[in-house]
This record gives C-alpha cells, sequence and structure tokens, in this order.
C-alpha cells in the first residue's frame, strides 16, 4: 500500500494535535492529584467518551472487524450481551462505592474494603498486565506498519511510543482522556464512510445477508447446540461466561475503565458516565461488526466480481487479523486513506496511553506509596507519576519487542486477563453486597480463583493451546476455552470467599460504611430531568439492547 | 479567547476543519484525490468540526 502526500499530512496532522494537546493540559497539571487523577473536573461528555474510548485499542477495533469475518453477526454479543448491561450495573450499582469511598483506584478500594493484601495482590497482577497490554499494542501497530505501509518496524515502535511518551508525561490522566475522546471521533468518523461504500458495494444487508450462510447473520438461533454456530458456545456458556463473568469482571471492575468514572465531577456525573457510554457502545457493531461480515459476504463467489477478499496466509488460510487494512486498502483512495490509516493509529495509541496512564496511577499510590515510601510532599508523589509514565513507556518497549520472540504472547496474555479480571468479579459482587465477606476471604478467594483458572486452563484444549497438565477436556474453539476458564475461576472465588468469610472476623460496621450496600445511604437525585437520572436511562438502554438481540435473533 | 481554544471540543472541532480542508483542498488541487468519496467525506468532516467549534463543552479549564 502507497500513500500519498495528502495521507502523510492527515498523520502529520493528527501527531500534531495530541502533541499540542498534552501541552495545552501542561499548564493546568500542579499537583499529583491533577497528574494522576484528574482532580475530578472533567465533564461528564469528555469521561462517558474517554470510557468507551479507553477499551477502544487496537485489538478491539481490528479484532472485532477480524470477528466479524470469523464469527458473523454473533460477535455484537461482546456488545449486546458482554458490555451494555456490565455497565449499566456499574453505573447504577457500583460507582456510588468506588466515587463515594474517595478512593484513588480500585486497588484502593480493595484496601479500604478489606486490608492491606487484597490491595497490594490486585495492583501487582493489574499494573504487570497494563504493562504487558500496551506494550502489545505498540508490537501490533508496528508489525501493522510493517507488513501494510512497509515502514521500518524500529521506527514505528520507537516515534508511536515517543507520541505517547510525550502527551502522557506533561499533561497525565487529563491529556490522555482528552486525546482518547479526539480518537474516538478519529476513528468513528474516519471508518464510518468504509462501512456505508463497502456496504453499498456488496448491495446493501439484504445482498450480505443473501449470501452468507443463515449461521453468520443470526446472533441467538444457532445457539442451542456449540455443534451448530460459528463460535462452538451454547447460549447458556455465553450468557453465564461472556454475559456474567467476563463482562462484568471487565467493565466493573478494570481500573483502566473504571477510572474514566472516577474522575468525574460529581456522584451523579460518576454515575452517569458508564451509562452514556453505554449509548455508542450499543451502535459500535455498526462500525466494528458490520466491515468483518460485509468483508465475508464479498468474498463468496456471487459477488466474486466486486474484486475483493480477505487476504490469506502462508498455508491459504484466510488471515481474518488483516480484514480492515485488506478493506480500506481496497475502498479508500488517497487522502481518505490517510484518514483510515491515522484512525488505526488512533486506536492503537489510545489503548496504549490508557493501559500506561492507569498503571502510573496504580504504581505511584498503590503500590509505591502503600509500600515504599509513605509520607512524602505532594510534589514528590508527583516526580514519581512522571517517571513511572516514562519507565511504563519504557517497559512497553521492552514487552513490544520481547513479543517479536514469541509467536503466541497476545494468547498468552488474553488468557492472564481472564484469569485475572474472571475471579476479581465474585470479589467486588460479596464485597459490595455482602458485608460479612473478610479480608481474608476476599484474598484466598481471588488467590484460589485465580489458581482455579490456571488449572483449568491446563486441563482443557482448544485449538491446540491448553492441557499443560492433563487433556482432559476439548472444547471447540479458544473463546469457548476462556469462557469455561473464567466461569470456574468465577465459581471457585466466590465459594472460597464465602467459606473463608464463615469463619474469620468481619470488620466491624462503622468501619464499613460508604463501602457496602446495606451499609451506605444511596444517592437521591431530584430536580433533574429523566434523561439526567441515573435508573431511568439505564432502563431504557436495557429495553433499547434487548430489542437489538430481538432484531438480529 | 485563549481559554476558548483550548476547550477540547474546539480542538477536535479544529482538527476536522484542518482534515477537511486536506481531502477538499487535494480533490480541487490533484487528480490522485479527485474521488467523490474524498469530497463527501470532507464536507461531513467540515460541518462536525464547525458544529464541534461553536458547541459549548462545560470544561472550566
Amino acid at each position: 500500500m502507497k500513500l500519498h502526500v495528502a495521507d502523510y499530512l492527515v498523520i502529520i496532522l493528527y501527531f500534531a494535535f495530541v502533541v499540542a494537546v498534552g501541552f495545552i493540559i501542561k499548564k493546568r497539571i500542579r499537583s499529583s492529584n491533577d497528574f494522576l487523577n484528574s482532580s475530578k473536573n472533567i465533564p461528564l461528555w469528555i469521561t462517558s467518551l474517554a470510557f468507551i474510548s479507553a477499551n477502544l485499542g487496537a485489538q478491539e477495533v481490528l479484532g472485532m472487524v477480524a470477528s466479524g469475518a470469523k464469527y458473523g453477526i454473533m460477535t455484537v454479543h461482546f456488545y449486546w450481551v458482554g458490555a451494555i448491561f456490565a455497565m449499566i450495573f456499574l453505573g447504577v450499582f457500583m460507582m456510588p462505592f468506588y466515587y463515594g469511598s474517595h478512593a484513588r483506584s480500585v486497588p484502593e478500594y480493595l484496601f479500604l474494603r478489606f486490608d492491606e493484601k487484597t490491595r497490594g495482590l490486585n495492583a501487582i497482577t493489574f499494573a504487570v498486565m497494563t504493562v504487558f497490554s500496551s506494550g502489545i499494542s505498540l508490537f501490533a501497530l508496528a508489525k501493522l506498519l510493517e507488513v501494510v505501509l512497509g515502514w521500518d518496524f524500529d521506527v514505528s515502535i520507537w516515534i508511536a511510543a515517543g507520541i505517547v511518551l510525550i502527551y502522557t508525561f506533561v499533561g497525565g490522566l487529563t491529556s490522555a482522556v482528552y486525546n482518547e475522546v479526539l480518537q474516538f471521533f478519529l476513528i468513528v468518523l474516519g471508518l464510518s464512510p468504509l462501512v456505508i461504500v463497502a456496504l453499498q458495494d456488496a448491495g446493501g444487508w439484504e445482498q450480505v445477508k443473501a449470501n452468507l450462510d443463515p449461521k453468520l447473520t443470526h446472533a441467538w438461533q444457532y445457539m442451542g447446540s456449540a455443534d451448530s454456530n460459528p463460535m462452538g458456545i451454547h447460549f447458556m456458556s455465553l450468557i453465564f461466561g461472556l454475559g456474567f463473568v467476563m463482562s462484568f469482571g471487565y467493565w466493573c471492575t478494570d481500573f483502566l475503565v473504571v477510572q474514566r468514572a472516577m474522575i468525574a465531577k460529581n456522584m451523579n456525573a460518576s454515575q452517569r458516565t458508564p451509562i452514556l457510554a453505554a449509548i455508542p457502545k450499543m451502535l459500535m457493531p455498526l462500525i466494528v461488526v458490520l466491515p468483518g461480515v460485509i468483508a465475508i459476504a464479498l468474498s463468496q463467489p456471487a459477488l466474486a466480481g466486486k474484486g475483493y477478499s480477505i487476504p490469506t496466509d502462508a498455508a491459504g488460510n484466510m488471515d481474518y487479523t488483516m480484514t480492515l487494512p485488506s478493506l480500506l486498502s481496497h475502498y479508500y483512495p488517497s487522502g481518505l486513506m490517510g484518514v483510515g490509516i491515522t484512525a488505526l493509529l488512533a486506536s492503537f495509541m489510545s489503548g496504549m496511553a490508557g493501559n500506561v496512564t492507569a498503571f502510573n496511577s496504580v504504581f505511584t499510590y498503590d503500590i509505591y506509596q502503600a509500600y515504599f515510601v509513605k509520607k512524602r510532599s505532594d510534589r514528590h508523589y508527583l516526580r514519581v507519576g512522571k517517571m513511572v509514565t516514562l519507565f511504563g513507556i519504557l517497559f512497553s518497549i521492552g514487552t513490544a519487542y520481547i513479543a517479536t520472540s514469541f509467536n503466541n504472547i497476545n494468547d498468552f496474555l488474553q488468557l492472564v486477563f481472564s484469569f485475572v479480571n474472571g475471579p476479581l468479579f465474585a470479589t467486588f459482587l460479596l464485597g459490595m453486597f455482602w458485608k460479612r465477606t473478610t479480608a481474608d476471604g476476599a484474598f484466598w478467594g481471588l488467590l484460589l480463583g485465580t489458581v482455579a483458572a490456571a488449572i483449568t486452563h491446563g486441563c482443557t484444549v482448544a485449538e491446540g493451546k491448553g492441557g499443560w497438565i492433563a487433556e482432559l477436556y476439548t472444547v471447540s474453539s479458544g473463546m469457548g476455552q476462556a469462557f469455561i476458564v473464567a466461569m470456574v475461576s468465577w465459581v471457585v472465588n466466590f465459594f472460597t470467599t464465602i467459606l473463608v468469610s464463615l469463619v474469620t472476623k468481619p470488620k466491624p460496621d462503622e468501619e464499613l460504611k460508604g463501602l457496602v450496600y446495606s451499609l451506605t445511604e444511596k444517592p437521591k437525585y431530584t430536580g433533574e430531568k429523566w434523561y439526567q437520572k441515573v435508573v431511568p436511562m439505564a432502563i431504557l438502554l436495557i429495553i433499547l439492547t434487548i430489542l437489538l438481540n430481538i432484531i438480529f435473533f | 479567547m485563549y481559554k476558548r481554544i483550548t476547550e477540547l471540543s474546539v480542538i477536535i472541532g479544529l482538527f476536522f476543519i484542518i482534515l477537511a480542508v486536506i481531502l477538499l483542498g487535494g480533490y480541487l488541487l490533484t487528480d490522485a484525490l479527485k474521488f467523490r468519496i474524498n469530497i463527501v467525506t470532507g464536507v461531513a468532516f467540515l460541518a462536525f468540526g464547525i458544529f464541534m467549534v461553536l458547541v459549548k463543552s462545560g470544561e472550566e479549564g
């Protein structure tokens, strides 16, 4: 793929703007709270778009288009089952504790609710995950630029990391959040023309459906048996594995996204952040799933005359990961091509910056300040926060190079995510809604849940992965295996936490005020219009999500 | 005036206005960019950019 001068101008313009945002925000940074927490003065529309954009990284954009091509319309489950309900639950039930407890991070909430060791366990695993995740984003970006544009791998890594470093180092979390919103609009508006022209070229949605196996155009109809749908998943596994354990584990406990709601101006805005974010999230399949479905339709013999097909790898198999770049190459002329490539760059950089800013908050507050240097001046922690940003980027670069040596490091990372996030929601669910939950119960539940996840993976095999302990059970897809791992880890954590809590001493009620449901005054909002209230908006979005599932049943 | 320029909505608006200028200017000046999709997208970006510049963002600065 060759770029025109206009395409390079678009890329340079984007780089100039994200760096400029960092320097504009720099003037507002006076304390560690400004740098690491944005001083809780960000408007609702910005926190909501940043909330969704922090999740709109490279794996999301390229990965969901690839899944759309591989699994068809079933990919919408990651949105209409695996995101909206959890985001609404976070807004209605969990933000009052995160925001009301004045915790600066999710691990700090665990410290307030339980104890230091539970915070430490969560903080360390989260910090390691974010650095690896950021590095994988960087690796994927450089690899894509090398394969698609022929750019040098090393130069791509250092330039992208350098730009993210500049705007996160000078402007901290606020700069990352502001750029996430810019990146959100760029990704959505930059990829929208592609969806329109590709759909038009394929003859419209009815033609796409007519040219595809019905299993690729129905979300639920073929889920009665795991063998009859392309994902190889039974609907009960989907609802419990994805819709409950993985979805709630990610959206309700992962500090990377929750941090965007925690920096809102007030309690009402913090609750409405994930709820308003659910609106674009609900529509996101139009941008990231539909192109994949159109691509697979265009690759069918009946539409061969259109001249598009999904690229194949050396073995002749469809290389689904390249679906989006190949669509851009096929449909975008010079000029718009620069916009499309910049949208991809934005998704990689957004994912990386989100991870780095979450990493520096958790490292500074929950590891450095909690375990190493406790009572120093705010200026000291601001300096540390900045240094952690620098080291976070350097670690990410290191991880990106490590990734070049392992062809399955991304699979490994996703697995670690399911080990850590899968059981975590059980800890929060019990911690927030059952005041009898003890610190020892939470710690051992979390630890054994994670161990159970590893053992389950070691005893199951899917697509040649897993089974490193004993090949006891075969699952038809890697995704199905991830759901099983998450479900087992959640159940083990849930029951271990209950059993250990029943035999250990809970904290007195006075210490749990504002941290558990039964001892916390519920926020009341009066005088606002219905769309400014949390519950009516939540109900409306639940109804809309159910309707979408019915329409694409 | 400076405060207004540093609001996020204005920054995003300016970004899309300049993007539109590149697409529309390229369409007018060079054959390599003479595609209908460039002009349609350019006009859409321009409209969005102007809207974002005019809208109130609610930031305190």
